[in-house]
């Protein structure tokens, strides 16, 4: 016999604190017929579980809520749907054109992505003569994995209330590991596809692969040596980041700045889009794809984005901390998680309006060069602020 | 020598360009400079000069050959109508638009309209008859308002007005100069009546004097019209157009 009573404490006392629901119950209540109605779902039961509470419970079970709302999933999604159209919208401005607008045009084009995505999903998946047949298919679909799994150790709560999934003191290593691996698929795919196109292409990923990863992972490394753990909900709370002067884009200027370059080459964007190049080599990796596999790979670059500009805003921005919005409890800390990472990766999907791309020498000197000088420095920064910072508290 | 190469600069520069190129974008993103019309809806004001779909009007047609002569890209056949006059064809493939024609014309029978969005659904469509060139096309007006462009010092601005443009634009058809086609060398007509068959309104007539075995020419001033067929076509080129 499963021990309800002891479950549903058990989800009670782990779950999202939200006051503005209790304020929104009682309004219901007060509504003569809605109210009785509230009343009625909310103590209906069957042996003995009550099921609409238990429902919301489990909703707001910390474990799920971030695995499944925020930061996870559904987070997830809504920067999918509307972080392209908002990238397309504000280039668009900067270029003096008008961007999507025929479809839905009361709301400037805002749902051209699910217009785009049911193309996607009705237009015939070709695989040609070429390929190899399984791996082809198969690599874009495994590409999830390494996208997806980082999802689990990203932290949108502030110093105290941690909203993460899993906490463990290798999150950031498990992370950086996880997004080491995702060019592996891309150059998997690629050579799968056995096109001369998408073989330059995956070749230029190979090189930007290793131009980018070193001084990626030194700038975490530094950070980690700041703040003198790798779990994710201790990083928020380690130097105090509820002020903004303790954010490590403060502390260390140097690892944000070689960060930053580093997600632009990771997710191939302009300046760096060199794997991919529209007008070169015709979306590289990627040129036989059709159909909802095309939209996968279109999509990928995103949710690879949307991860580094989490782990960005852990790490540089004090995750959610910020003034706490009244009635919404630790939900608030979520909101500004969502909004920081949101503002981060506008800046980073807009630099296409702004930078011609390099080219692969120019881009291999950057990574090699002045990134890896950047890194080594910021690391030794960090020791020099750990210690300067021992010897005044 | 001075040898050009690519500029050096040294890292403030650099940092300066960086913070400049991004100022820039985030400026533009807030307040963008766009001048784009939103075409079906509305309509960017034209002048009345517009050189757009032609408008015919055969009652002031002299049947002068002039459109066809000057068209640059040929797109302009002269068809024969029941009444025995020419008329202009437009094959709107070959049409460069550049109206030389309507400039031509010395009876102002072929205006111009604000009209320049014309579709057709095949190529034979694109040859455009005379009858079709009298009225107007059928036009689906979406447009609720009309956009000037307004240069104001430096910048190119967008000014909206709601209203309908007209696009028949109503200008005073050019008079031209009256001309009147008169022969200068009497002497050396050959009396081939060339003049005289390719009249279209009847001004060439012919004496024939049986006693003096001759052929005398007449041009009567008051029916000629000026088109100057004839004098293109004398094949002693003796004859002149001159004002009337």
């Amino acid at each position: 016999m499963i021990d309800i009573s002891g479950l549903i404490s058990t989800i009670m006392n782990n779950s999202v604190n939200i006051p503005l629901l209790y304020v929104i119950y009682e309004f219901l209540l007060k509504i003569p017929v809605l109210g009785g109605i509230v009343a009625f779902l909310l103590d209906f039961s069957i042996l003995g579980m009550p099921v609409v509470k238990s429902i919301i419970g489990f909703v707001l079970w910390k474990p799920f809520f971030t695995l499944i709302i925020i930061p996870g999933f559904a987070t997830l999604g809504t920067m999918l749907l509307v972080l392209p159209w908002l990238e397309r919208k504000l280039v668009g401005r900067m270029q003096w054109r008008v961007g999507p607008r025929e479809i839905e045009p009361y709301t400037r084009g805002s749902i051209q992505l699910l217009a785009d995505t049911f193309r996607f999903l009705f237009q015939e998946v070709i695989i040609h003569k070429d390929a190899h047949k399984h791996y082809f298919l198969q690599f874009p679909f495994l590409y999830f994995i390494p996208v997806l799994l980082p999802l689990l150790f990203i932290n949108a709560g502030a110093a105290g209330h941690p909203l993460v999934p899993i906490q463990t003191d290798y999150a950031l290593q498990i992370m950086i590991a996880l997004v080491s691996l995702m060019p592996v698929f891309i150059i998997g795919a690629a050579w799968a596809a056995n096109n001369r196109f998408s073989f330059i292409g995956a070749v230029r990923e190979a090189f930007m692969y290793f131009a980018y990863e070193i001084p990626f992972i030194i700038a975490v490394l530094a950070m980690i040596v700041l703040y003198g753990t790798s779990n994710t909900a201790e990083v928020i709370s380690g130097v105090n980041q509820s002020s903004w002067l303790n954010w490590g884009i403060i502390l260390n200027p140097f690892a944000a700045l070689t960060f930053f370059i580093a997600m632009a080459m990771a997710t191939s964007r302009l300046p760096f889009d060199i794997p991919e190049a529209d007008q070169e080599v015709a979306f590289g990796p990627f040129v036989e794809y059709t159909g909802i596999v095309f939209g996968l790979a279109y999509i990928m670059a995103y949710e690879k984005a949307y991860v580094l500009a989490a782990i960005m805003t852990m790490l540089f921005f004090g995750g959610g901390s910020g003034p706490v919005i009244p009635y919404l409890g630790e939900l608030s800390y979520g909101i500004w998680f969502v909004v920081k990472t949101l503002i981060i990766l506008l800046v980073l999907v807009n630099l296409r309006g702004v930078y011609p791309r390099y080219r692969i020498d120019q881009a291999l000197s950057i990574g090699w060069g002045a990134m890896l000088t950047l890194a080594l420095f910021a690391l030794v920064w960090s020791v020099v602020v750990v210690v300067v910072i021992g010897v005044i508290i | 020598m001075k040898k050009v190469g690519t500029p050096e600069y040294d890292l403030s520069d650099k940092l300066k360009y960086h913070v400049s190129a991004l100022s820039t974008a985030a400026k533009e993103m807030a307040l963008p400079l766009n001048i784009t019309t939103h075409y079906p809806r509305e309509r960017k004001r034209q002048p009345d000069c517009f050189r757009g779909y032609m408008l015919f009007d055969p009652e002031r047609c002299i049947s002068c050959f002039q459109c066809s002569f000057v068209c640059p890209a040929n797109a302009i056949w002269m068809k024969d109508a029941p009444s025995g006059r020419y008329y202009p064809t437009v094959d709107y493939g070959k049409c460069i638009f550049c109206h030389f024609c309507i400039d031509s014309c010395p009876g102002g029978a072929l205006r111009t309209t604000k009209i320049h969005d014309v579709a057709y659904k095949t190529m034979d469509e694109m040859f455009t008859s005379t009858e079709e060139m009298i009225e107007p096309p059928e036009i689906i007006r979406e447009d609720v308002g009309v956009v000037d462009y307004v240069i104001d010092k430096e910048d190119l601005s967008l000014k909206r007005t709601k209203e309908k443009d007209e696009l028949i634009v109503d200008v005073e058809p050019s008079q031209g100069v009256p001309m009147v086609s008169v022969c200068v060398d009497r002497g050396s007509c050959l009396a081939c009546k060339v003049c005289d068959m390719i009249c279209e309104s009847g001004a060439v007539s012919s004496v024939v004097d049986e006693a003096a075995m001759t052929v005398k020419m007449a041009i009567d001033a008051e029916k000629c019209t000026g088109c100057g067929l004839c004098v293109k076509e004398c094949s002693m080129q003796i004859l002149r157009l001159v004002r009337k």
